[in-house]
């Protein structure tokens, strides 16, 4: 009885000290994944400065006018064109809205102040 | 060990019974307080595993993402679109003892960097020393190209390096940098401190420009500078009930990326900097000290029959009528002789102390150091009160003027102009006009546009008021007839102003469109057109019909003739 006691103990022992030993190394492996992250995570921070740059200097309005005269037929916006109330094209169906896309991705910042400024895109199917 | 009976027969003996049963109790104690250990270890050890994890114990274990170092902070538009930035560059350096065959890769670094001169190069490489540079400050695409030649002597050294994506947009505001990052113009220098401070490298500025507006703006005065031969120009987008400055333009400009090759003349913001006699633009004060002292009213009017001569100057109008003019008329016609009468009775001193309480004789407070004091006489005599009423003999910075005419149609609050963001700064204007006189200032102002000398400045559908000016050039000794600044100040909308715009053109020529007129309604005004019927839409200024009511009273009161 004692001595299957003291076997038990000492398997108990053996299979305590196993797992604690393979708890350590799980939780090294983590802590290893969780410092490639952050040094990943440092890394693209610096890559997206650097894309915010390039972004800029790409999307440059000088560089964008350039591109719109050569490639679209885009004229600025007469006064006419622009609507501060789309309520006020006739025959519009009142309530209801067109459904969001979710495929186009709008930049938060711009929109508040482009809404405003949206010309009447249905110029020629409402009137 | 013995078996357990022997201690168990032992124990019914005398001393040593006692003796043994002592040692096996305290024996005993010890294996308990062992077993209690264990047990509490093992009762942890399974809650732990049975338990969540706590958000608590989550949230202490600090994760350390290591900051991304850079070593001053960037300047952002009102929009948020990068205007200054610090990229981390990298300068090549080479070991040419590491190296076999010079030629082959100076052939080779030559290939992807062309600005390289591939003799030097390769003279430099065959050196034999340890260290050579080869070039400073590489763009991330050429270092990826020389790392991908698969030369093991080359090396980067890492350098941070300003860069202005947008490059000559907005140079004058922003300033530029030396090799060494200390701010040396515009924004960078004003703010350095600021913007090198190391607690606060991760928030940029911000400015009120708006890199769209910015854009439109140069991109109108180049094409007039360039139509006109002028010799030079400068404009500005002021938002009139905060004194933010939306956008601000001087040419001839430079590109803040490369600053050595630009001369004084391009670094020059003649919008801060530069002070010039703005002419007729200068009556909308005179009107407008004269209306609020209650010295005139709109039914009052002047006689301009002939021009007036004082001392050995005399006063002429460069649209003469010749005939008895009514307020409104003196203004949309731009006649001096009826301001200048106007000035006389409103007098020196109140005149003085007007154009000096809405900031025209302080130099600007702009977040600048490119800043010009304005130019006034010393001794206001008679005929300099006359002169200035139409901005003659009194040189302001068109930024100055922008402020003031701001303050006019506001509502009549004086905000301090500004170059940063600050949508709140209206709470901290200054009332210098009644708001009836800018009531009345904004009529003038509009029917300037629809009956008088600005007719080149009406954008249909945004009700632009506004006010021509036509200077000639102080040299030496007087003034040059042929050197004219042609000046245009315009805001819209005249029913709810929201914008200034200022148009300024140095020492334009006629053209055949303009019919070899050089003034401002020719050459600025068409300028601020343009810039209005570009820039709304963006401002979020919607045209409409106008209310012809709101002019009709004073329309009335002008006789085209």
């Amino acid at each position: 009885m004692r001595r299957l006691f003291t076997i038990l103990v000492a398997i108990t022992a053996i299979i305590a000290g196993a797992a604690v030993l393979q708890l350590k190394l799980a939780v090294q492996e983590r802590a290893d994944k969780v410092k490639a992250i952050a040094a990943q995570i440092h890394e693209d921070r610096e890559a997206i400065r650097v894309l915010e740059a390039e972004w800029a200097y790409l999307t440059n309005p000088r560089a964008l006018q350039d591109k719109s005269v050569r490639f679209l037929a885009l004229m600025p916006p007469k006064a006419e064109q622009i609507l501060e109330d789309p309520t006020t094209i006739p025959f519009r169906p009142r309530g209801v809205e067109a459904e969001e896309d979710p495929g186009v991705l709008l930049p938060a910042r711009g929109e508040k102040k482009d809404d405003k400024a949206k010309p009447k895109a249905k110029k020629g199917t409402s009137l | 060990m013995r078996s357990a009976s022997s201690y168990a027969g032992l124990s019914l003996e005398g001393q040593q019974k006692s003796a043994l049963e002592v040692a096996r109790n305290r024996l005993m104690v010890a294996v308990l307080l062992f077993f209690a250990a264990f047990a509490v270890m093992m009762v942890r050890t399974v809650e732990l595993g049975l338990s969540t994890p706590e958000e608590v114990q989550v949230a202490s274990r600090q994760i350390e993402v290591p900051a991304v170092q850079f070593s001053r902070a960037d300047i952002r538009d009102r929009n948020g679109e990068v205007l200054a930035t610090n990229l981390e560059g990298a300068s090549l350096y080479a070991n040419p003892q590491e190296i076999k065959d010079a030629h082959e890769a100076a052939v080779k670094l030559v290939s992807v960097l062309p600005d390289l001169s591939l003799a030097e190069v390769e003279s430099k490489l065959a050196s034999g020393r340890h260290f050579v540079w080869l070039k400073r400050k590489l763009s991330p695409r050429e270092k990826w190209q020389v790392n991908a030649l698969g030369i093991p002597a080359f090396y980067f050294q890492r350098e941070e390096e300003r860069v202005y994506p947008h490059g000559r947009l907005a140079a004058h505001t922003l300033g530029f940098v030396d090799v060494d990052g200390n701010g040396l113009g515009g924004v960078e220098r004003y703010f350095n401190d600021r913007l090198a401070d190391k607690s606060m490298i991760d928030q940029p500025i911000k400015l009120s420009l708006d890199t769209r507006v910015q854009y439109a703006l140069t991109d109108e005065l180049e094409a007039a500078m360039s139509a006109h031969q002028a010799i030079g120009a400068a404009g500005l987008v002021m938002d009139v009930n905060t004194g933010e400055v939306i956008a601000m333009v001087s040419l001839p400009d430079f590109d803040p990326n490369s600053v050595s090759g630009a001369g004084g003349q391009e670094r020059f913001n003649r919008v801060t900097q530069g002070v010039y006699e703005l002419g007729s633009t200068f009556k909308t004060f005179t009107f407008a000290a004269a209306l609020d002292q209650g010295v005139a009213t709109l039914n009052d009017g002047y006689d301009a029959t002939k021009p007036i001569r004082i001392a050995r100057f005399t006063i002429n109008d460069d649209h003469p009528k010749s005939r008895y003019l009514t307020l409104p008329e003196i203004f949309a016609f731009s006649s001096n002789i009826g301001t200048a009468q106007m000035a006389l009775d409103l007098g020196t001193e109140r005149q003085q102390a007007f154009l000096s309480n809405i900031g025209l004789l302080q130099p600007s407070n702009i977040e600048l150091p490119e800043v010009g004091a304005p130019l006034y006489p010393e001794t206001w005599r008679k005929i300099s009160t006359m002169t200035i009423s139409y901005g003659h003999g009194i040189a302001v910075s068109p930024l100055q003027l922008a402020s003031g005419i701001s303050a006019m149609v506001n509502g009549g609050r004086l905000n301090a102009a500004t170059v940063v963001e600050n949508p709140d700064a209206w709470r901290t204007g200054k009332q210098v006009i009644s708001q009836s006189t800018s009531r009345k200032i904004r009529q003038l102002l509009r029917l300037a546009v629809t009956k008088g000398t600005g007719g080149r400045a009406d954008a249909v559908g945004y009700r632009i008021g506004g006010k021509t000016g036509t200077a000639e050039k102080a040299v030496a000794g007087g003034y040059d007839t042929r050197a004219l600044i042609s000046s245009f100040v315009g805001v819209y909308p005249m029913d709810d102003p929201r914008y200034v715009v200022f148009a300024l053109l140095d020492e334009p020529r006629g053209t055949k469109e303009t019919f070899g007129f050089r003034a401002g309604g020719w050459v600025a005004a068409p300028v601020v057109k343009n810039v209005v019927l570009r820039t709304a839409p963006l401002l979020g200024v919607a045209p409409k019909r106008e209310d012809d009511g709101l002019y009709q009273q004073l329309a009335m009161m002008i006789e085209k003739d």
